[in-house]
């Protein structure tokens, strides 16, 4: 469908920039469950289509086509791992960012790396590995900053999408669900949740699309909208599908009903966003309140 | 969008900065003295002079023929900025009223004075048994004469210890369905019968009043729209403070600030000052992020006014997210302050304001509709859910 072309330049056979594309389709992956790597996928096609590498040609006109696929993370400060990559499932190519060489690396050579995929098997519904390669059989890439920024927005757009979802399912539920004689959703102990729910899902997405706004636009704030949008979906996602399964009794406890895949993924997305405190650091410093004291 | 709300924003700006009256604390209304009244009267009608106030009425009554919502938007947004005194009912309300259901004779004998600041309006809804539930109101206005006694007690009337005028909800017909029975009138507040009473509340002003109605006269000039359609009056008044729901994002940014000025200015017994600590540095990050959700919430609902495309549980939606994270913002500052054991000099003024500010969200969030009341028009409105 073209899904990973949407933050690829026009003359390279893709859509300019249109991150708010992109945090659409995320979200409706994220609400669907998806397993593909899509966050992962569309940051690493955007990094190495911008670089304008000629060795990287041949690689995102196998992303583009959907014949490879390229996980995104970054190196530890031992340049020899990888703690939870994204985008694993079939990945033929790896981007890693070395954040402190200012530059990504590329791998190529499935041969080269050793991933293992057991210590972040919590989301089911997608596979993160950590990796072990030598940074030495990698090839250089510029740094591109976009590509953080963009992969920051999917992840919060994903873990949107399926809150979202569980949301619509919980309403739908609980018109339904007759208890004492009536619809559990006439009771106030759960209208009033799930209004105060749908309120906070508001601002989520509005943050979200704002952030995509930003990077369309090219605005200089665009780090900052996504730090807001990663802080308040990693931040309320939690406690929102938390109380989802509350509000859907024994039968949202179950495996089947699934309701804790949208719980396992948002876990995995703010783990692989750095969690809020990456975020709420990003802001301290956009803000200028380190210097306030 | 017009294109000259950047001009407007820089020529209302200006005005305030030279003529404004201020707002002494939020929710504080009430002159202290005759001075002060003077002086409020005075900003008001200067409001309306320029052209700022009463813009959109009618060009008869002096209303400006290319004036657009979002120049009132702008206004009020500037007026919280420049910490203003804003005004409150005698606009929003009863000039609506009047224009959209007075007859010409109403129009001419209030709208030129609410122009004048002559007369203050407050509401006259609420009633000990009627809060939320404002249709059960049994205030009585019987038909005497031509005209009306009205007896019955009101409450929780804002500014009714020195308006002019009030605008009443009474029962006209016991008989037919609560909503139908009810009739809006205009009522001058020094007729006799009238007992103004200010009750003193949690944040020691006396804001709110009780009104004790006893055989009050009223003419038939008094009725404002129809005997019996005196819901249609009100709920329609009140839907032309929609768009002003935007300028409660501007409150929120500046609460922001001030706490990053409390958070800057209070010390810890080791003598850093809070805003060095990591943990209240993601304190303030969660509450800013907070405040940009319900910046775009009260933004996407007045995009959405501005085009007539609302839906109806936008406003409780705007509503619940802004006075509840008002309530969330002063919660964390009064944990700043009770975390810190000396303030600095320039963070004294800001720490007052706080714990006024936290009394005070409590009336944001019980008046106009409480949460609970919102929470149910959302779960209704927007969610679909039947009603509880």
């Amino acid at each position: 469908m073209g899904l990973t072309s949407f933050c690829v330049p026009e003359d390279r056979g893709g859509f300019g920039r249109r991150a708010d594309a992109a945090a659409a389709a995320a979200s409706e992956l994220g609400a669907a469950l998806h397993g593909s790597p899509f966050a992962a996928l569309t940051a690493a096609t955007h990094v190495l289509a911008t670089s304008a590498d000629p060795d990287a040609d041949d690689l995102v006109a196998d992303l583009l086509a959907g014949q490879r696929v390229c996980a995104f993370g970054h190196f530890d400060q031992s340049r020899r791992r990888a703690h939870l990559l994204d985008g694993v499932s079939g990945a033929e190519a790896v981007l890693l960012a070395d954040t402190d060489r200012d530059e990504f690396i590329l791998f190529t050579d499935p041969s080269a790396w050793v991933m293992d995929p057991v210590p972040h098997g919590f989301d089911v519904s997608r596979q993160a590995a950590d990796l072990v390669v030598d940074a030495a059989t990698g090839r250089i890439i510029p740094a591109c900053a976009a590509g953080d920024r963009l992969h920051g927005l999917l992840l919060a757009a994903d873990t949107l999408g399926g809150v979202q979802r569980a949301l619509d399912r919980t309403v739908d539920y609980a018109g339904q669900r007759q208890a004492f004689g009536r619809s559990i959703g006439g009771f106030q102990a759960v209208q009033h949740r799930l209004a105060d729910h749908a309120v906070r899902v508001r601002g989520m997405r509005l943050l979200v699309n704002d952030a995509a706004r930003a990077i369309d636009a090219d605005d200089p704030t665009a780090d900052r909208a996504v730090a807001l949008a990663a802080l308040s979906v990693h931040s309320g996602a939690t406690g929102v599908l938390h109380d989802l399964v509350q509000l859907t009794g024994a039968i949202g406890f179950t495996w089947e009903y699934g309701l804790h895949h949208y719980q396992r993924r948002a876990h995995q997305n703010a783990r692989l966003a750095g969690g809020t405190r990456s975020a709420a650091s990003a802001l301290a410093i956009a803000e200028g309140w380190r210097d306030a004291g | 969008m017009p294109a000259d709300v950047d001009g407007y924003r820089a020529e209302v700006r200006t005005f305030i900065t030279e003529h404004a009256h201020p707002m002494a604390r939020e929710g504080v209304r009430v002159p202290v003295d005759r001075a002060e009244e003077v002086a409020i009267r005075a900003w008001l009608a200067a409001l309306y002079d320029a052209g700022h106030l009463g813009a959109g009425w009618p060009v008869e009554w002096g209303g400006g023929a290319d004036r657009h919502l979002m120049h009132d938007l702008v206004l009020m947004e500037e007026l919280i900025l420049g910490n203003a005194y804003r005004p409150l009912d005698q606009v929003m309300l009863a000039a609506h009223a009047v224009i959209e259901f007075g007859s010409e004779a109403q129009k001419a004998a209030y709208l030129p004075k609410i122009r004048a600041a002559e007369h203050i309006w407050c509401q006259l809804f609420s009633e000990p048994d009627s809060g939320s539930d404002l249709a059960s109101l049994r205030c009585r206005a019987d038909a005497d004469g031509g005209g009306f006694s009205v007896t019955g007690q009101k409450i929780w009337s804002t500014d009714a210890q020195w308006a002019d005028m009030g605008m009443l909800l009474a029962r006209t017909d016991p008989a037919v369905d609560r909503h139908a029975g009810i009739t809006a009138f205009v009522m001058p507040m020094d007729l006799p019968g009238i007992d103004v009473r200010p009750i003193r509340e949690m944040t020691g002003e006396a804001e709110f009043c009780e009104v004790f109605l006893d055989e009050v006269r009223l003419g038939p000039e008094h009725i404002l729209g129809e005997v019996d359609d005196g819901w249609r009056v009100i709920t329609s008044g009140l839907a032309s403070e929609r768009a002003f729901v935007g300028a409660n994002a501007i409150q929120l940014q500046r609460m922001l600030a001030d706490l990053v000025l409390l958070a800057s200015t209070a010390r810890l017994s080791d003598g850093s000052t809070a805003i060095e600590h990591e943990d209240v540095l993601a304190t303030l990050a969660s509450a800013l992020a907070r405040v940009e959700e319900v910046t775009l919430i009260v933004r996407d609902t007045v995009d959405r006014i501005l085009v007539d495309e609302e839906h109806s549980s936008d406003g409780p939606v705007a509503k619940l997210a802004y006075t509840e994270t008002n309530v969330a913002l002063c919660e964390l500052a009064l944990g700043l302050i009770a975390s810190s054991s000396t303030i600095d000099d320039d963070g004294i003024e800001v720490a007052d304001r706080w714990r006024h500010n936290f009394l005070w969200s409590r009336a944001l969030t019980i008046s106009g509709g409480s949460s609970e009341i919102m929470r149910g028009l959302i779960g209704r409105q927007l969610l679909g859910l039947p009603r509880a």
